[in-house]
């Protein structure tokens, strides 16, 4: 009774809430106001429509894992709707909402699907990977977690001058102070999980690097296409000349932390480290 | 039971992200802005104390533009329109972001200007390029969209001096048309007659060409800067001395810039910092500028004369790279060898200069009736000596003649005295 009764008024709010939305706003402040009152139900729906464009591409499944992954890219659509959306007015926000989520998914690949990219293994790479391609602070400690560097190796594995390693500094900082946190809490992985992985970490190190290999390869394979398509993979002696050369400083960074086989292609011809064995993965959990 | 609540527990962690995201910028003074368009990154802002840009071309459709800090964090940005052009303004604390994009049927184009919480330069710069701007429909993008299938990041060094290039411009231009040279008087511009400020856009008109064209230079490389670098890194010492010198004129820029705005500062009280000092607050700033006038356009004067040296040593050195980066390093190298050459050979010209002041000889016969006395004479005044003499013909021995040989000898049986002329015996 009481239940129910709860839930009506819940249908009752969402209806209005929804009204609201499909009104006219002609500010982008009035923009930010209604919509801040949506997020929930903006948040359902952006997930809502995942889930069905999953069902109708044969890639769903009814499991919390499926469930998750239609909720973090209901949130990513919903981030990007909130920011985007103000420079919209006047607009019916629920409209417009709707219209960015569909152009969303008419695209050829909207998001990173691999079954195995599910599990908390491949949710951890597949988040981490997808944060380093909006945030350089991720892109950054890509290379710790694939690698177990610091930031000097980073420095010197990439061959970079003053100016920038302050900048990989920068970043490292960041990242540990709260940049995992927030990307370890966006993909959904509990203290459980995580305590999991670190686990099959140390005690069966080789297995679950080579199978963390194995997933980050299909993550950076996706990852990749959003860098800029003059960054293709190179050959060590192209790689060779632009180190040398001293240029593609941002081609380095990004590409070499996006694509393991480049990684090793171009491994040794940074600073000091070519009589060290080319680097192999070896995922690390924590920053 | 435990999934079910594990998922609600990251709905609402989700949710409560979301709805701190403004409180949480994390984006320090100065550090860069990640640019990204259609969810592809395509380059950053440098979001220091200069103004910086952006320019990305060749973009099939722009869908959608952002502006990310390092972080990760969404910043601002928009949706492009189908065709046609959107602007909007991303405000970052005390900075802005200009985000401008345009969609035709050729393709798309972005255009981002990284703003900085207005300084004394920058604020004069705005109210001329207003003035201007009623006198010429400004459209960025039009002047500065060059069609070609590339991305291309002008935020590079040269484009950074060539803003700076502009400021200083506007200044020399200024000065000549007015007797009280030295000051940027907002009524000196706003009483101005027509035809100055006709001189004036068309003399920024003439700006934005230049700077086109030292885009087109930039972009006429197939990897825009990165190329440039690897040209110059290639460069003899020559090379790098222009760069130093670009380097240098951006130091000398930046340091006059730093001198006049600290001197301003302490003569009148400029509201800055204060998120967006709009219009009216920098003209009456600029108002108590002029009031301050002979004071400070002593110091403008010194100023002045200071751009005009930077701005020939900007000038230079952009021909310099220009140049630079026309010429492949091997024609480089090979036009040095052609100047060494061409310094062993000045002595060996030099030689032959020196056989050809050997004495030039030939040899005449005179007119019937010629005394020995006018012939001596005639050696003399032509500085000669006689030679030998052979069957009535004698040799004579003068410096080389300025004229050829045949001209000459025609030249001599020319003469009175003279009967026949040649070169030998
Ligand atoms: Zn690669
Ligand atoms: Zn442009």
């Amino acid at each position: 009774m009481q239940n129910t009764l709860r839930t009506s008024h819940i249908i009752a709010d969402r209806t209005s809430t929804v009204s609201r939305l499909e009104e006219v706003v002609s500010t982008s402040d009035e923009f930010d106001q209604v919509v801040a009152q949506a997020l929930p139900l903006l948040l359902d729906r952006a997930a809502g429509y995942t889930k069905r464009f999953l069902r109708e591409t044969g890639q769903w499944n009814d499991d919390i894992e499926h469930e998750k992954f239609a909720l973090r890219w209901g949130a990513e659509y919903l981030e990007r709707f909130l920011v985007c959306g103000r420079t919209e007015v006047p607009c019916r926000p629920l409209f417009l909402f709707d219209s960015l989520v569909a152009k969303q998914h008419s695209k050829p690949e909207p998001f990173c699907y691999h079954p195995d990219l599910l599990k908390p293994l491949g949710r951890f790479l597949d988040g981490l990977v997808a944060r380093a391609v909006v945030s350089r602070d991720a892109l950054i400690a890509l290379y710790h977690h694939s690698y177990g560097w610091g930031a000097g190796d980073v420095i010197a594995v990439t061959g970079l001058n003053g100016l920038e390693s302050q900048r990989i500094y920068k970043n490292f900082r960041r990242w540990r102070e709260s940049g995992w946190q927030r990307t370890i809490d966006e993909m959904g992985l509990t203290k459980t999980e995580l305590a999991e992985l670190e686990n099959q970490r140390q005690r069966h190190r080789q297995r679950f690097n080579t199978e963390a290999e194995r997933l980050i390869r299909v993550a950076q394979g996706h990852y990749r296409k959003s860098e800029p398509d003059h960054y293709p993979c190179l050959s060590r002696s192209q790689w060779g000349e632009m180190f040398s050369q001293g240029y593609g400083c941002d081609y380095r960074i990004w590409h070499l932390a996006l694509c393991l086989d480049c990684m090793q292609a171009a491994w040794g011809l940074g600073s000091s480290e070519s009589s060290v064995e080319k680097p192999r993965l070896e995922l690390q959990v924590r920053p | 039971m435990v999934q079910e609540e594990d998922l609600e527990l990251y709905r609402s962690q989700l949710l409560d992200s979301m709805s701190e995201r403004p409180s949480r910028s994390v984006r320090g003074p100065s550090d860069p802005i990640q640019v990204y368009v259609n969810e592809r990154r395509v380059g950053e802002l440098k979001g220091a104390e200069i103004e910086a840009t952006l320019h990305v071309h060749g973009v099939d459709h722009v869908e959608t533009v952002q502006l990310r800090t390092e972080d990760g964090q969404l910043l601002g940005g928009l949706v492009a329109p189908e065709s046609g052009f959107r602007t909007t303004r991303v405000q970052l604390s005390a900075d802005t972001v200009e985000l401008c994009v345009q969609n035709t049927v050729q393709g798309g184009s972005l255009s981002a200007v990284f703003i900085p919480a207005p300084s004394f330069w920058n604020r004069a710069w705005t109210i001329l390029a207003n003035v201007a701007d009623r006198w010429m429909v400004r459209r960025p993008e039009s002047t500065m969209a060059y069609g070609v299938r590339a991305v291309v990041f002008t935020q590079a060094l040269l484009a950074v001096a060539v803003v700076g290039l502009a400021a200083d411009r506007v200044m020399i231009w200024i000065a000549p048309e007015h007797t009280v040279t030295s000051t940027v008087r907002t009524e000196a511009l706003r009483t101005a007659s027509v035809a100055e400020i006709g001189q004036l856009s068309k003399q920024l008109g003439e700006l934005r060409a230049m700077q086109t064209k030292v885009g087109e230079a930039l972009q006429s490389q197939e990897k825009g800067m990165t190329l440039l670098h690897q040209t110059m890194a290639r460069l003899s010492s020559t090379q790098e001395s222009v760069a130093s010198s670009v380097v240098m004129v951006k130091e000398e820029m930046e340091k006059r810039q730093e001198g006049s705005e600290s001197e301003i500062d302490r003569s009148v009280q400029i509201p800055v910092g204060r998120g967006g000092v709009d219009q009216e607050q920098f003209e009456t700033a600029i108002h108590g500028l002029a009031a301050d006038n002979d004071r400070l356009s002593k110091q403008i004067a010194g100023l002045e004369e200071h751009n005009r040296t930077v701005t020939a040593k900007l000038q230079m050195a952009i021909a310099h790279v220009a140049k630079a980066v026309e010429q492949s390093p091997e024609r480089v190298v090979a036009r040095e060898i052609d100047m060494a050459r061409k310094h062993q050979r000045s002595p060996v010209a030099d030689n032959r200069q020196g056989t050809q002041a050997q004495p030039f000889l030939f040899w005449v016969t005179f007119s019937e009736g010629t005394t020995q006395e006018s012939i001596d004479q005639w050696v003399n005044e032509m500085k000669g000596h006689k030679g030998a003499i052979n069957e009535g013909w004698q040799e004579v021995q003068i410096l080389p003649p300025p004229v050829p040989p045949d001209l000459f000898l025609e030249q001599i049986k020319g003469e009175k005295i003279i009967k026949e002329a040649r070169l030998n015996h």
